[in-house]
């Protein structure tokens, strides 16, 4: 075996299980738990906090930390594109219909106030502060390491493997897609021209993949049985992900504290 | 003590319409490697599962007779017992990849994190086999992006690092290129090496002959013929069942209708080169011998 | 999910098969959408595996296609989240129609497409209500702007806006479903936890397929 090309062994590879994973950069080596409680706290805040400045200010920190983390390129454009396609429609509208006193100006039905403007820029901001921290957070945390944390916390295998069992399913039919739109096409049937016939080509090209994939379910229930995944032992991990640092600690009880504050103020000061 | 008995074995699987397996008696001792053969639909995969006990555990059906592994009575077995003493390898190298794993080290520790093992012996055991199967190339690679050649070889890394002593595997290479097929073979020829118990259902005929010592072979649901390999490859009952012959078995078949028979009937290669060898030296004159 | 003996009992309790339909359900959702986008179809068709799961496998089951479906969508387009509950409906409805045999006659199922598209526009309209103040951050929002513009009230522009549009995605999501229930194998719906229903029907006109399932298994649907 193997003789015609012997490849080293990738010690260095291997070593790395030895150790806690790292992504290299302190943000990202946050424990998932912790942050993804540090990103509820910051939705939480900017829904409380006085709009507009509070949600833009908090909105305007997820793009500086996604800087810090190392993400801007990745983050960014994404994060972006949410604020120019869903928070302009959230703003537009909420401009264009809600009424108000002060009208700035009227167009045929439609008449914008200054209060559509400042209550659409409100709610359009903290949606897309709540939408930053979704985004950010699946941004930092890849799904892998959510899903061990989970495991960790007593999570039980089976949930974990049905997400990411997901992902690749989506991945693997996706690809099976192509495979036979394309065989379809070769076969004449219609994937361009009127309405009818291009909803009819729909069903021979999504039943063979689905078909397919469920055709397998049993070889791979039977499979990973083989691989011990039905036994009850507990299950070890060969990936480790750091120990929660009490330094780490403090910084997510002082992010909950300030959501909780910011709570406080909105019950009792500002609103 | 024998590892698995089957007295009077049945199985119908639930609507089915005819048994798939009948009155099936078999005893499978430990340390050898049994090759299973027949035509398709012909019940190896069948008698597998039950031998898995994959029947009745997870395909469901009426099972008659007794099965008994390693002593123990087939019903009394927790499935998820019998899953870690019996290894298993199939066909398909695409449903065996787990799917939930990003690089063929992972994947290949799955089944050790499932049973639970401490890190630092996972981490020994997996790379062990990387080095006796020669996956050093593909460790860091995504096991969801190999070839099926590739894949499978993984498959096998994944049940040979659980360490079972029993090994069931049902037609590795059915669907691999001749040289991933090569490959495939060598590692079950270590396997036999280690001393490992196999049941082996493989189509091909010369390769079997090379590896199993003994034949099972099938026929419409019943085992029609059991024995060491060197009797059943060259029995009539093979040819009966419609299994082929090895390439050098019809060989010598043919000289012996030309009535010209070999000293004896090979079943591997080596043995047909040395007796063609041994009948040029012997011949007087050796341009007619043959 | 934080009760692990449960949830591997619960999943236990439904065959060995469901859990490994749960992913697929998920990516033939998303595929489904995706071919909808590619043939330039004015429909959605991203909930054919969420009633496929629970048709095949139960409410639950396909509750659970909806909801990790719609969360794995919120990743990117977080706003779609509060939809999930949509999604969950639309699992236990599938689950509860196929128990009663609605799957398995063609009229019957595109009678389901009613209760379907009525819990697709009214609840979906009345999330956007509760949650966007009726204007919400999709395509669909401009289309309720240009009835508020043309004078209709603001809640009744989102109704008028999703009922049409509910009823031309869900009359084709569950015909599919329904075709392709057509074409399950036998060996297959034995171990799925509502197979039952559909074999009474398949058994008086069982194939040879059943007989042998596992030497079978090397047939024209084994893609890679």
């Amino acid at each position: 075996m193997g003789s015609s090309t012997v490849h080293e062994l990738d010690q260095d590879f291997i070593n790395s299980f030895r150790s806690p994973a790292t992504a290299g950069n302190r943000i990202r080596d946050l424990n998932p738990i912790s942050f993804a409680i540090i990103m509820l706290s910051c939705s939480v805040t900017a829904i409380a906090l006085p709009g507009p400045a509070g949600p833009a200010a908090i909105c305007l920190l997820f793009a500086v930390l996604s800087v810090a983390a190392g993400l801007a390129k990745t983050f960014l454009p994404l994060y972006g594109k949410l604020f120019a396609v869903v928070g302009l429609i959230l703003f537009v509208l909420r401009a264009a219909f809600l009424p108000g006193n002060h009208i700035l100006w009227t167009v045929g039905p439609i008449s914008i106030s200054a209060e559509g403007i400042i209550q659409g820029l409100n709610f359009s901001l903290v949606v897309m502060a709540v939408c930053g921290a979704v985004t950010f957070f699946f941004a930092v945390t890849p799904m892998k390491n959510l899903m061990l944390a989970l495991e960790q916390r007593g999570v039980t295998p089976r949930a974990t493997y049905i997400i990411l069992a997901s992902f690749q399913a989506i991945t693997d039919l996706g690809k099976n897609t192509k495979v036979v739109m394309d065989a379809q096409k070769s076969r004449g049937i219609e994937t361009e021209g009127g309405m009818v016939r291009r909803t009819t080509a729909f069903l021979p090209i999504l039943a063979p993949v689905f078909l397919a994939a469920m055709s397998q379910t049993e070889e791979r229930a039977l499979a990973l049985d083989a691989r011990a995944f039905n036994s009850r032992n507990r299950h070890s991990h060969l990936v480790s992900l750091r120990p929660v640092s009490s330094a780490e600690i403090i910084v997510v009880c002082a992010v909950a504290l300030g959501a909780v504050l910011s709570i406080v103020g909105a019950v009792f000061i500002w609103n | 003590m024998e590892l698995v008995s089957l007295r009077n074995v049945g199985f119908t699987y639930a609507y089915g319409d005819k048994p798939a397996l009948t009155d099936i008696s078999l005893t499978i001792e430990p340390g050898l490697l049994y090759g299973v053969v027949g035509l398709n639909a012909s019940g190896k995969s069948t008698l597998c599962s039950v031998i898995r006990g994959i029947i009745p555990h997870f395909h469901h059906g009426e099972l008659t007779g007794e099965v008994r592994i390693m002593g123990k009575d087939l019903l009394d077995w927790d499935p998820a017992e019998l899953s870690k003493s019996i290894g298993y390898v199939f066909q398909n190298p695409f449903t065996q990849i787990s799917g939930v794993k990003e690089t063929v080290f992972e994947e290949i520790a799955l089944g050790l994190e499932n049973l639970g093992i401490e890190r630092e012996e996972m981490i020994e055991r997996v790379t062990v086999v990387v080095r006796e199967l020669g996956l050093e190339a593909l460790i860091r690679k995504n096991p969801n992006e190999l070839s099926g050649g590739q894949r499978q070889k993984v498959a096998f890394a994944s049940i040979i690092a659980m360490d079972a002593d029993f090994i069931i595997i049902d037609e590795p290479t059915s669907q691999l290129d001749p040289d991933a097929s090569e490959a495939v073979f060598g590692i079950i020829r270590q396997l036999k090496e280690r001393g490992k118990s196999i049941i082996l259902v493989e189509h091909k005929i010369d390769l079997m002959a090379e590896y199993a010592d003994r034949i099972i072979v099938m026929k419409g649901g019943q085992v029609v013929m059991e024995g060491p390999a060197r009797d059943v490859l060259v029995s009539d009952g093979l040819g009966d069942a419609g299994v082929p012959y090895p390439e050098v078995t019809e060989l010598a078949f043919a000289l012996a209708r030309a009535g010209k028979p070999l000293s004896s009937v090979p079943i591997t290669r080596a043995e047909a080169a040395q007796l063609v060898s041994d009948r040029i030296k012997e011949a007087p004159h050796a341009h007619s011998a043959l | 999910m934080k009760h692990k003996k449960g949830f591997s009992a619960l999943m236990r309790s439904y065959g060995r098969l469901t859990i490994f339909m749960i992913p697929i359900g998920i990516a033939t959702n998303f595929i489904g959408g995706q071919i909808a986008i590619l043939l330039k179809l004015p429909m959605y068709l991203d909930s054919i595996g969420t009633i496929l799961v629970g048709a095949l496998c139960g409410g639950l089951p396909g509750a659970l296609v909806g909801t990790i479906s719609n969360l794995i969508n919120s990743i990117t387009s977080p706003t779609l989240a509060p939809y999930a509950t949509l999604s969950i409906l639309f699992g236990f409805l599938a689950g509860w129609l196929s128990k009663h045999g609605v799957f398995k006659s063609l009229w019957k199922t595109l009678l389901a497409s009613i209760p379907f598209a009525l819990i697709g526009s009214i609840l979906g309209g009345l999330i956007t209500i509760w949650v966007f103040g009726g204007l919400g951050g999709s395509g669909g929002a401009l289309i309720v702007g240009a009835l508020v513009a043309a004078g209709m009230d603001l809640n009744a522009a989102v109704f008028t806006a999703a009922i049409p549009m509910d009823f031309l995605d869900k009359i084709p999501t569950v015909l599919v479903v329904f075709l392709i229930l057509k074409r399950i194998p036998t060996r297959l719906f034995v171990k799925l936890p509502l197979g039952y229903v559909y074999l009474n029907k398949a058994k008086t006109t069982s194939t040879t397929s059943a007989v042998n399932p596992v030497d079978d298994e090397d047939d024209e649907l084994a893609l890679g």
